[in-house]
């Protein structure tokens, strides 16, 4: 087996019969609920169910903040409704390429890519797919780093509702879409936390069990 | 290392709901809230109409919205052409708490900025963009359609939003020059309205407008109320000097009408009310019938003559009253034959209510009433408005001697009033013949003659003879003086003595006489005659009728000539004695009563007393025997008595209101008128002798 040659097999707490603490390290006995050196709770490897659910909320919420404006902006009375994807093409339509592919990047980009990957990794660990255990661990990895990033669209509408309120000349004011992606961030974080990585090696330890 | 678990400890199986983690409510949750929101957006998006613009400058889908009261109710979603490319189609998702009480009817119109006379509106749309307005008066029962409705919109806002409280009237003008769209209407100042695009009256002249008047207004307006055009500014000049009325400015720039009641016991309206819009106040407010523009009668009255100063405007006058106007004037060709003979015509608008045939009559009455008034000799004709104004009018007067005429009715025009010759051309040719009159009198010649006349006069005044005329007169009192100086009229006072001697033995005759006792037989013998007489009262009336003769002839006597014929003596007597020389008369007359008095001088010192006195004891004597006389006047006046009696108990046969008595009593006040008449001549002799003479 591919992977099989390049992951040494080696033999882990969990093949020991021990429960490794993840907050200082210590192996612990299976059967302890604390960690004997630390105190913090010794949770068992969880399943992939709440995977599972952070990532199906967070792509439920990412539809209406993509369908929704995420920005009311108001200059000279003239009101002015932009969806994610509608500022992305206003700006494109207006020139600003760099802009607008930050925007794409950040707010559509990573966030499907989220979904992907967790998806993918979900999937990979629940039907024991064959991969190396090192570039899902890597992309974990990627993933759990990049997703904050995705915050930074509501960070721009949060920190424009606050600055841009100058009556009739400009006021710009959060759509629903922009609670809606928010949630959808953080659910996908949720679900990005609650994906245990250990869950990789053991599927790669196991595959044909 | 202690107790390590040497197995691989499999967590026991629990059930699938058992195992579930809570955690699986979130993305429920997310699921349930974005269903429902997703729901909310979907019921709650609004129906979509389509509203139909001439053209949609600056709708912009998506942006503009659409407003009720400036309040945001949808926006427009698309723009398109309908099919025809004729007009704009604008989609707009209309709020469902709006939309389902749009009725058909719902005005829409763009709003963008408008700079007009009256202000600048639609300035928030400069920096905002337009958007579409909307006004309707909302429909509650109505059906509601949930398919595609359509609406037309309007180019321009509305002078009058539906669904405002107020009245709308008509009216009649006679052009629209000096009116605007949406020129405010005013009372007193304020404005209360505004009237709408002026447009041509149908079969009639002049424009026909409705105007609007807001709600608490409204009632102020009754039948009794004239607008009139306050548009700009008016001078007149009358006797009371210059008159320069201005309106407020929007009316000077936009123009404008006003209101006022100008009679008490108006009516209440009903909508769509017509009102004639005078030119001015002052007319407005002479007028005092309700003309309604259908109502009034067309009719031509042509005319011979020249209609110079007659005006379009000018009033028809029936006794007086204003019943009318002319509506226009016209020449007419008749006789088309080989000597075309030129008619004017001018064209009458004639108001059935001025003639107070009632507020229900029409023309078609009005125009039997004026046929059976023409059949009695009602004609028109021109008179001016005053003695020295060149303005006409024309005047709607029954003359009964006119010869017979009849109203002409055309079938394709106007019927034709009968005219009379006017009353200006007698006035006209009458003042020009008096004036003509006056330059032919030969004032010179009239001149020339007097100097004559005069001149004659000096010269005779002039002649010798004239001035010898007095001197004659002179000579003739000295005649006269010389006359009385003569020994013959100093002689004079012998014979006076004479005569009183004669007085004297006629009166001792008269002594001797008895003459009292002759008195008492004449009484008795009237007293005969008295009783005869009574016993002949049937013969009075006779008597009466003939002294009744008598004393007009009497009074036809020609006193009267008699006093002219002296009268015209005196005034040449006076002619004569004014004259120059004749002043030289008084010295003459003087010296003569001198002479006069010499001679009564002589009279007194030629013994003319004493024999006066003599006769005098004559008289003296004669009354003695007259005395013995009266001791029988007892007897005498018993008879009196007696006569009285009778003649009281004749009378009284009669009555005191028997013809005979009013009969004589007539002819005593002839009687005495005929003496009174000779007594104020005699009195008038006797105030002023010398007038006979002197006639002063």
């Amino acid at each position: 087996m591919a992977h099989t040659r390049t992951t040494q097999p080696v033999l882990t707490a969990h093949a020991a019969g021990l429960r490794g603490c993840r907050t200082c390290g210590r192996a612990n006995a299976a059967s302890a609920t604390t960690c004997r050196r630390c105190g913090a709770g010794l949770s068992h490897v969880p399943g992939l169910q709440l995977v599972w659910a952070w990532l199906i909320a967070g792509m439920v919420v990412y539809v209406p903040a993509n369908v929704y404006p995420m920005l009311r902006t108001q200059t000279m009375g003239r009101t002015q409704d932009n969806t994610i994807l509608g500022g992305v093409f206003d700006l494109v339509q207006s020139g600003y390429w760099l802009v607008a592919f930050i925007v794409f990047f950040a707010s559509i980009a990573i966030p499907v890519a989220k979904f992907v990957v967790i998806a993918y990794l979900a999937l990979a660990v629940q039907w024991r797919w064959p991969m190396r255990g090192h570039a899902r661990h890597r992309l974990y990895e990627v993933v759990e780093f990049i997703g904050r990033w995705s915050m930074i669209d509501v960070f721009v509408v949060a920190i424009l509702s606050a600055l841009v309120q100058f009556n009739l000349a400009a006021t710009v004011a959060p759509g629903i879409a922009a609670v809606s992606f928010a949630l959808s961030v953080a659910f996908t974080m949720l679900a990005a936390q609650a994906f245990d990585p250990r869950l990789i090696w053991r599927a790669a330890e196991s595959p044909m069990q | 290392m202690t107790d390590a678990p040497e197995m691989d400890v499999q967590p026991a199986r629990k059930g699938f709901w058992r195992n579930l983690s809570p955690v699986w409510l979130v993305p429920i949750l997310a699921v349930a809230v974005s269903v429902w929101i997703g729901w909310r957006s979907y019921v709650e998006r609004g129906a979509l109409i389509e509203i139909a613009f001439p053209s949609a400058a600056g709708v912009v889908p998506g942006e503009t919205t659409v407003r009720l009261r400036e309040v945001q109710v949808g926006h427009v979603e698309s723009v398109v052409f309908s099919p025809d490319l004729t007009q704009v189609v604008v989609s707009a998702r209309i709020d469902r708490a709006v939309a389902d009480l749009l009725p058909p009817d719902a005005e829409f119109w763009v709003v963008r900025p408008e700079v007009s006379a009256r202000g600048i509106t639609g300035l928030t749309t400069v920096l905002s963009g337009v958007y579409i307005e909307t006004a309707f008066i909302p429909q509650r029962d109505q059906t509601v359609e949930r398919g595609l409705r359509s609406f037309t919109g309007r180019e321009s806002a509305p002078l009058i939003t539906p669904g405002r409280e107020g009245t709308r009237i008509s009216l009649r003008a006679r052009d629209g020059n000096r009116l605007t769209p949406g020129a405010p209407v005013l009372h007193r100042g304020i404005e209360v309205g505004h009237i709408e695009s002026p447009s041509l009256a149908e079969g009639a002249e002049g424009v026909v407008f409705d105007a609007f008047i807001n709600a608490p207004h409204d009632q102020r307006i009754t039948t009794a109320t004239r607008f009139w055009d306050t548009s700009g500014f008016s001078v007149s000049l009358g006797t009371g000097g210059v008159r320069l009325g201005v309106g407020n400015l929007a009316s000077i720039l936009t123009g404008g009408i006003a209101f006022a009641e100008v009679q008490s016991g108006g009516a209440p309206l009903t909508q769509n009310t017509v009102f004639e819009l005078y030119p001015d106040e002052t007319s407005a407010r002479r007028s005092s019938t309700l003309s309604d523009p259908g109502e009034a009668l067309r009719i031509a009255a042509e005319f011979d003559d020249s209609v110079q100063g007659l005006t379009v405007g000018a009033e028809v006058r029936y006794r007086g009253v204003r019943v009318g106007e002319v509506a226009g004037i016209a020449a007419r060709l008749v006789d088309m034959g080989p000597a075309p003979r030129v008619r004017m015509q001018a064209l009458l608008s004639l108001e059935p209510r001025a003639f107070g045939l009632g507020a229900e009559t029409g023309p078609e009455e009005l125009e039997s009433f004026i046929a059976s008034q023409v059949a009695a000799g009602l004609r028109a004709r021109m008179a001016p408005t005053g003695l020295f104004s060149t303005t006409l009018v024309i005047e709607l007067v029954e003359l009964p001697d006119s010869a017979p005429a009849s109203l002409l009715r055309p079938e394709d025009s106007a019927a034709v009033i009968p005219s009379a010759p006017a009353d200006l051309q007698d006035l006209t040719t009458s003042a020009q013949g008096l004036i003509e009159r006056l330059g032919n009198l030969p004032i010179e010649d009239v001149l020339e003659q007097a100097i004559g006349v005069m001149a004659a006069v000096e010269a005779l005044l002039a002649d010798p003879g004239t001035r010898a005329a007095p001197g004659a007169a002179v000579a003739l009192i000295d005649e006269a003086r010389t006359l009385i100086g003569s020994p013959a009229l100093q002689a004079l006072p012998a014979d006076v003595q004479g005569t009183v001697t004669e007085l004297r033995t006629i009166l001792a005759e008269f002594a001797d006489a008895r003459a009292a006792e002759r008195l008492v037989a004449t009484l008795e013998s009237a007293q005969q005659v008295a009783d005869g007489l009574a016993e002949a009262t049937g013969e009075v009336p006779a008597l009466i009728t003939e002294l009744r003769t008598l004393v007009a002839r009497a009074a036809a006597l020609e006193a009267e000539a008699l006093i002219a014929a002296a009268t015209r003596l005196i005034e040449s007597a006076d002619a004569f004695v004014s004259d120059e020389g004749t002043q030289a008369l008084p010295p003459a007359l003087a010296s003569a009563l001198g002479e006069v008095e010499a001679v009564l001088h002589d009279l007194r010192t030629g013994g003319v007393v004493e024999s006066v006195n003599q006769t005098l004891a004559s008289a003296s004597s004669a009354a003695e025997a007259v005395a013995l006389a009266t001791q029988e006047l007892p007897a005498l006046a018993q008879r009196l008595d007696r006569l009285v009696a009778q003649a009281e108990g004749l009378v009284a046969a009669y009555g005191p209101r028997s013809p005979i008595n009013d009969e004589a009593l007539a002819t005593l006040r002839d009687a005495r008128a005929t003496a009174r008449a000779f007594a104020q001549l005699a009195r008038a002799i006797e105030r002023n002798p010398n007038s006979l003479l002197f006639g002063r």
